[in-house]
């Protein structure tokens, strides 16, 4: 750790010095950290959501670093993460065994022009609503979208910005959540975003190819839009179908948030999620909802969260492991982003 | 003894100056940088020209021309804000703003205002996005939670906008050269010593 935080300072120094002789931006450092309390109602681990897994306990999320460096026209990101959000509980974990770190993003861009770039290596999904950076999602713990998606790509894409309102994205990937391809280079995907109006983006997604469960097509809308200065409505519809019968997801989850006051915004976040069937059977429906409160004092933002799952099937157990179709969690989050 | 008052008085004098590093206020009670500058030498026409090369030149990527007149030029302007870490950081927000130059024969005057702070908030892939397009007046005051980091963004912001202002009447004042005419760049001989 100690070689590390210094070849970051000499990094920086040396980046320092550099930028009086050339245009190179400086070296941004970045970065988050994470901790939280859970309490499951039925006093053990029922919802299987990602992150935030532990019950009543006081846990870790993980250390997040982030590198970016700007030199003319080309730049790279590095983010490393350490701790059981960013390691065991994503997937992969750099080392095996569980007990390294986990890259959340890895990439270099060339941007060609003004409107046209192209970017190469290991990237968050484009796919979804939600992130595995709790700096990024409102709410602490996780949809099932989120889960069942993917979390990142390693790949190669290009991206066409028409204007401020319209951008399109293509690009080759190996399969899902994988440092190297296991299938090859074996999925194409693609983003049309448009900016209909200031405050609203809407991205359209798709994703074809090697995945979770086998060879499959995600469609992904992920949209979110500012309608007034205190109110914000996102949204996130997916389906996901995997081939030769094999399953897939397709669900719906909004995201509405109103700040109540200037460091105190409070949000609901409403899901429909449904598996299909793999052979035949095994579909099953949970709707959930989460109420999260985001408190912001400096870098530091507290996330108090009630959440309620239900499941006719019964996934869940009640506290003396009877199934139960209803589960319901209690957590207190601390975010430091810096 | 007498090191530790050195030290105590330079501490205050930071704080002090810290303290300062704030716009003051129009008619409005919205801040504002303003500043006006006698060029004794120079035309009303040289001194627009220049400015509107600055604006659509030297500054084109953080600011857009609005309207031209004889006299004037308006433009929308963006500070960009940084939180700084040890000896690196990375951009925290942006601060958008109205930009007037007005000149006269021998003089010009020129100001900000109307600004507004948007916050960046890092995206999946580790980039610094703005986080909403509804920006929050920089004069605006905030509750208690929040009152030392805007107190850093408004320092900022300010320190921000005097930068630009010292830019600004430097490129005025600097006659263009021509490219083509230039001097060329002088070169060492080592077959003659």
């Amino acid at each position: 750790m100690k070689k590390f935080l210094t070849a970051i300072f000499a990094m920086a120094s040396t980046t320092c010095a550099l930028a009086q002789e050339t245009t190179t931006s400086p070296l941004e450092i970045s970065g988050s950290v994470d901790t939280y309390f859970k309490y499951d109602f039925a006093k053990q681990p029922n919802i299987t959501t990602s992150f935030a897994s532990d019950h009543n306990s006081i846990s870790l999320g993980m250390i997040d670093l982030v590198l970016k460096k700007k030199t003319g026209k080309a730049s790279f990101v590095g983010e490393l993460s350490f701790g059981p959000r960013g390691q065991t509980q994503s997937i992969p974990d750099a080392a095996s065994g569980g007990s390294s770190f986990h890259i959340q993003n890895l990439y270099v861009n060339y941007e060609f022009t003004d409107q046209f770039s192209m970017t190469a290596g290991y990237m968050g999904t484009f796919i979804g609503y939600e992130v595995i950076s709790p700096v990024g999602n409102f709410n602490y713990s996780t949809s099932y979208l989120f889960t069942n998606g993917p979390f990142q790509n390693a790949g190669i894409k290009a991206t066409y910005k028409f204007s401020d309102k319209v951008s399109l994205m293509a690009g080759l990937f190996n399969d899902w959540n994988v440092y190297s391809a296991t299938r090859g280079v074996s999925a194409v995907g693609g983003q049309l975003m448009v900016a209909p109006v200031e405050g609203w983006t809407a991205y359209l997604n798709v994703l074809s190819g090697a995945g979770g469960g086998g060879y499959g097509t995600i469609e992904d809308l992920t949209t979110s839009y500012q309608i007034t200065e205190k109110f914000k409505l996102g949204l996130n519809a997916a389906n996901y179908d995997v081939d030769n019968d094999g399953g897939g997801y397709s669900g719906v989850a909004l995201y509405p948030q109103y700040a109540v006051a200037d460091a105190v915004t409070l949000g609901l976040r409403g899901e429909y999620f449904k598996t299909k069937n793999i052979g035949g059977a095994g579909a099953t429906k949970y709707t959930a909802v989460t109420f999260t409160a985001n408190i912001k004092s400096g870098g530091l933002t507290f996330i108090p969260e009630i959440r309620m799952d239900h499941n006719g099937d019964k996934p869940f157990v009640k506290e003396n492991l009877m199934a139960a179709p209803n589960a319901g969690q209690f957590s207190l989050a601390a975010v430091y982003a810096f | 003894m007498k090191y530790t008052l050195i030290l105590f008085l330079a501490v205050f004098s930071i704080k002090l100056s810290a303290q300062q590093k704030q716009f003051p206020k129009d008619d409005n009670g919205k801040f504002i940088y303003y500043k006006v500058v006698d060029s004794q030498v120079l035309s009303k026409k040289i001194l627009l020209e220049r400015a509107v090369s600055f604006i659509n030149d030297v500054q084109k990527k953080n600011l857009k021309q609005e309207t031209l007149t004889d006299t004037s030029i308006t433009a929308k302007g963006k500070l960009v804000i940084d939180k700084t870490i040890l000896v690196a950081g990375h951009p925290s927000g942006e601060v958008s703003y109205n930009f007037v130059f007005e000149a006269r024969d021998g003089k010009y005057r020129f100001w900000l205002t109307d600004f507004e702070f948007i916050p960046y908030k890092r995206d999946r892939y580790g980039n610094f996005v703005a986080s909403t397009n509804i920006g929050t007046p920089l004069e605006k005051t905030v509750s208690k939670l929040s009152i030392g980091e805007w107190k850093d963004i408004q320092s900022s912001a300010y320190l921000k906008a005097i930068k630009f202002g010292e830019e600004l009447k430097k490129y005025v004042a600097t006659e263009k050269v021509n490219k083509k005419t230039a001097k060329a760049p002088e070169t060492i001989s080592t077959k003659k010593w």
